[in-house]
């Protein structure tokens, strides 16, 4: 068990530093110099040369590279070219409101994905159930970019209920969290009738019918329970996929986290800001996956047999 | 259950985290808890840098205008006025400067309370000119030789060379010698002597300065996209939306405000920053001076301004209005198509021979429409344009290297006549200046020169005259518009003015008016 876990690990780190390697080379082979972006056209070529050297642009990728891995290593994630902070500073800025609206995201979509499903499973094949799944269908099919400014208008230009964009107190993360919990809502419903509908044609709720349980007892005690396993690996995987896809959201909303921050970066040339975000996203990815096989490993001895 | 307990735990966090939404992240030098209401101003970009040794992006330095006193400042038609300090020129490389009096006869206070004395002046220049800092100011002070203090209030500027127009650089914001000497993080966590007092920057997107006087608190808002300004500004969560706004955007807020019982006002002012074509001049079709005459006469610049841009422009004929103190007459190139077709004509080119020419510009989609009606009408001349945009880094970096054959952008913020030398003169190619498309004219680098040269200020305008009719004539630019300055405030907001250079200076006399039954 104990290889397993450490053939796991490596892995993993293996990921993350090509990741790291790979963001590093593309975000240098983009055009445009931060050195003009920060200081203008019009500083002088000796204060250009001054700031190159005293960030250590002028060294080679290779050295800047493994600069910013030793860096790295004793969590020394550089400052920002473009604001002259400290690296760790922004990020702890801007993580929050991202876990924030990551989770706000998760909770909105069990919030409507467990009627929805539980809906469509109990009544399959008729009306509700496509009503159900015709709904989830479009929360899958809109995308978050269309999806925000399409909320922005109902419930905050014609109904007024909340905040346009940004961050400022709990009403005005209910939009962002919709947008973006949407489409995982609309997964969710999916695998959970699917579950659902497994598990109700399982043995032991015949049994439960038979001793003459209720039909609430019988969903919530026994079925429910049985079809959640695979729902919450599911939840479990995709909040990796939440963090990426605020991004999107983030920019639509102006909401003040790590996905508006990196685009920013992007857009300013601020490599090791660059850097740092994606490393931080990519991070989350693979240690929600490795975490993930490991558990399974755990749990059935055959995925360690195979290996 | 476990999923129960884990929303349960988000939760839980997500309150626990809006609720801390406003904690500040950095120490502030406020010294009032008054608490008021405060006024929200909606930016298009964040403030880079609060320390006026490295800010040069335009919501930087309106900013830092509001935090830091600056010894010059320029009036409205463009000429460098005293602001802290006044100034005689004792001989051609020495300048002297008396720092002003209020009017209990004392000099001003840092927020930090200290008084600000010329020692203070002498110390945010060294540290301008210090190479460790590598400040993007250096290069137009590089030559001050030595800066002597004669008393609390009087300092000595002497130059390594004539320089008639010296006061009209000493526009950086003065920073105090104590916290100089400590190499106080100024770019966070400003110190100065402005009527506004640093109060906090949660993240990068939200700065709230106060305002001395009266406690009056401000918040600077970043919220890129135009329609959610607007949106915002319609739902009374930012109070004051000013330029950077789409025609239709304008267009409907026009109509709105127009309607008195409608909460909101429209200011306009007309504006100074200058919208250009530039052409390489290397490349053989736009190195020709016939084609880029074709190009300004095929060019419908009033209907590109009543239409694309709502009115809110002033056809340009030069870098500066006529207005300006710098400004002149000049030839302009009204739109003729005739005149155009003939040229293209005289250059070989028919309905059947047709020209192909790249037109780079930003990702900016107002930029991308304004392309494509330029687009639209050079195509009446047998100029088919092929438009490229791509994103601020890339687009700025090739126009750099010389990497297009026309491209449009705009200079703002130009006051001072050193910019001819920057944009027009041979020795000021990239990366070296910003003649990006590679002028090379003796004729134009002579009278640059000559210009720079004179120390008399009469024989001064008439040689810099001299040179933009020159100029007009090479036209390494074709001139498009400056546009005008507007704002969209809330009704309950008053004393705001736009500024032509599109300042936020008015904030000082801004406030809100209260409600009365």
């Amino acid at each position: 068990m104990l290889n397993f876990i450490l053939a796991r690990l490596l892995s993993a780190f293996g990921v993350i530093l090509g990741v790291v390697l790979l963001v590093f080379l593309l975000i240098h082979l983009v055009p445009g110099d931060p050195i003009e972006v920060m200081l203008g056209e019009s500083a002088s070529a000796v204060d250009k040369t001054l700031l190159r050297h005293s960030l250590g642009l002028d060294k080679s990728l290779s050295e800047q590279f493994i600069q910013f891995l030793y860096g790295l290593s004793h969590f020394d994630f550089g400052m920002s070219l473009h604001s002259k902070k400290p690296i760790a500073t922004l990020i702890a800025q801007r993580i929050m409101p991202t876990v924030e609206l990551t989770l706000a995201a998760l909770f909105v979509a069990c919030l409507l994905a467990f009627p929805l499903g539980i809906m469509a499973a109990l009544n399959k094949d008729k009306y509700p159930d496509g009503l159900a799944m015709g709904v989830s269908l479009i929360g899958v099919s809109i995308p978050n970019f269309l999806m925000g400014p399409l909320l922005i208008l109902l419930f905050s230009v014609a109904l007024g209920w909340f905040p346009v964009s940004g961050r400022s107190g709990l009403a005005s993360l209910v939009l962002p969290a919709l947008t973006l919990g949407s489409a995982l809502a609309a997964i969710l419903s999916r695998m959970i009738r699917a579950s659902l509908l497994e598990v109700l044609n399982e043995d032991y709720i015949r049994t439960a019918k038979a001793k003459g349980l209720s039909k609430t007892r019988i969903i919530a005690v026994h079925a429910l329970r049985n079809a959640l396993l695979p729902v919450i690996t599911l939840i479990g995987l995709q909040i990796g996929a939440l963090l990426a896809g605020a991004v999107i959201t983030e920019m639509v909303f102006s909401w003040p986290g790590l996905g508006q921050l990196t685009i920013e970066s992007i857009q300013k040339r601020d490599y090791p800001v660059v850097q740092v975000c994606i490393l931080l996203i990519s991070t989350t990815y693979v240690v929600i996956n490795t975490l993930t096989d490991i558990a399974y490993g755990l749990l059935d001895p055959r995925i360690r047999l195979s290996e | 259950m476990v999923l129960i307990r884990i929303i349960t735990l988000g939760t839980v966090l997500i309150l626990s985290a809006c609720s801390d939404n406003a904690e500040p992240q950095f120490k502030s030098l406020e010294t009032t808890s008054a608490v008021s209401q405060p006024i929200r101003f909606a930016l298009v970009s964040a403030p880079v840098t609060l320390s006026p040794l490295y800010a040069t992006d335009a919501t930087s330095v309106r900013i830092n205008r509001l935090l830091y006193q600056r010894l010059v400042d320029f009036a409205v038609d463009g000429h460098p006025i005293p602001s802290l300090a006044s100034w005689q020129r004792i001989n051609l490389r020495h300048y002297r400067f008396t720092l002003k009096l209020d009017e209990y006869a004392q000099l001003p206070r840092f927020h930090h309370n200290k008084e600000l004395t010329a020692q203070d002046v002498k110390a945010s220049y060294q540290a301008v000119l210090d190479k460790k800092n590598a400040s993007p100011h250096r290069k137009s002070l590089a030559h001050i030789e030595r800066m002597d203090v004669l008393d609390k209030r009087t300092i000595d500027f002497y130059l390594s060379r004539d320089d008639a127009l010296f006061p009209a650089f000493l526009v950086i914001g003065i920073m105090p010698k104590d916290l100089l000497k400590t190499h106080h993080p100024f770019n966070t966590q400003p110190v100065g002597s402005g009527d506004f007092v640093f109060s906090q920057w949660p993240f990068e997107g939200q700065l709230f300065l106060r305002r001395r006087s009266d406690k009056q608190l401000f918040e600077f808002l970043k919220v890129k996209d135009p329609t959610l300004r607007v949106l915002k500004l319609l739902r009374g969560e930012v109070d004051i939306v000013q330029n950077n706004l789409p025609p239709e955007h304008i267009q409907f807020l026009q109509k709105r405000a127009e309607d008195k019982t409608n909460p909101l006002l429209f200011l306009t002012k007309k504006g100074a920053n200058y919208s250009y074509l530039g052409f390489n001049l290397q490349d053989k079709d736009t190195g020709s001076l016939l084609l880029r005459q074709a190009i300004a006469y095929a060019l419908d610049r009033d209907k590109i301004i009543r239409y694309a841009l709502g009115n809110a422009a002033q056809k340009a004929e030069g870098f500066f209005p006529e207005y300006h103190w710098l400004g002149s007459a000049l030839m302009p190139y009204d739109f003729q198509q005739k005149k155009a077709i003939a040229l293209m004509h005289q250059l070989g080119y028919s309905e059947k021979k047709r020209l192909s020419l790249s037109y780079k510009t930003s990702s900016d989609p107002f930029r991308i429409r304004i392309a494509s009606i330029i687009q639209s009408q050079l195509k009446a001349v047998f100029i088919d344009v092929d438009i490229r945009s791509y994103d601020w880094g890339t687009f700025y970096g090739d126009i750099k290297k010389g990497h297009f054959q026309m491209y449009s952008l705009t200079w703002v913020g130009i006051n001072t006549p050193d910019i001819f030398r920057y944009v027009f003169h041979s020795d000021s190619i990239p990366p070296t200046g910003a003649n990006r498309g590679r002028l090379l004219n003796a004729s134009i680098d002579q009278l640059i020169e000559q210009a720079e040269q004179e120390q008399d200020m009469a024989h001064y305008v008439q040689n810099y005259q001299r040179l933009q009719k020159k100029i007009q004539q090479v036209l390494p630019y074709v001139s498009l518009w400056y546009e005008d300055n507007i704002a969209f405030l809330r009704r309950d907001i008053i004393g705001y003015e736009v500024s032509a250079n599109g300042n936020y200076d008015a904030l000082h006399f801004v406030s809100r008016q209260t409600a009365t039954h």
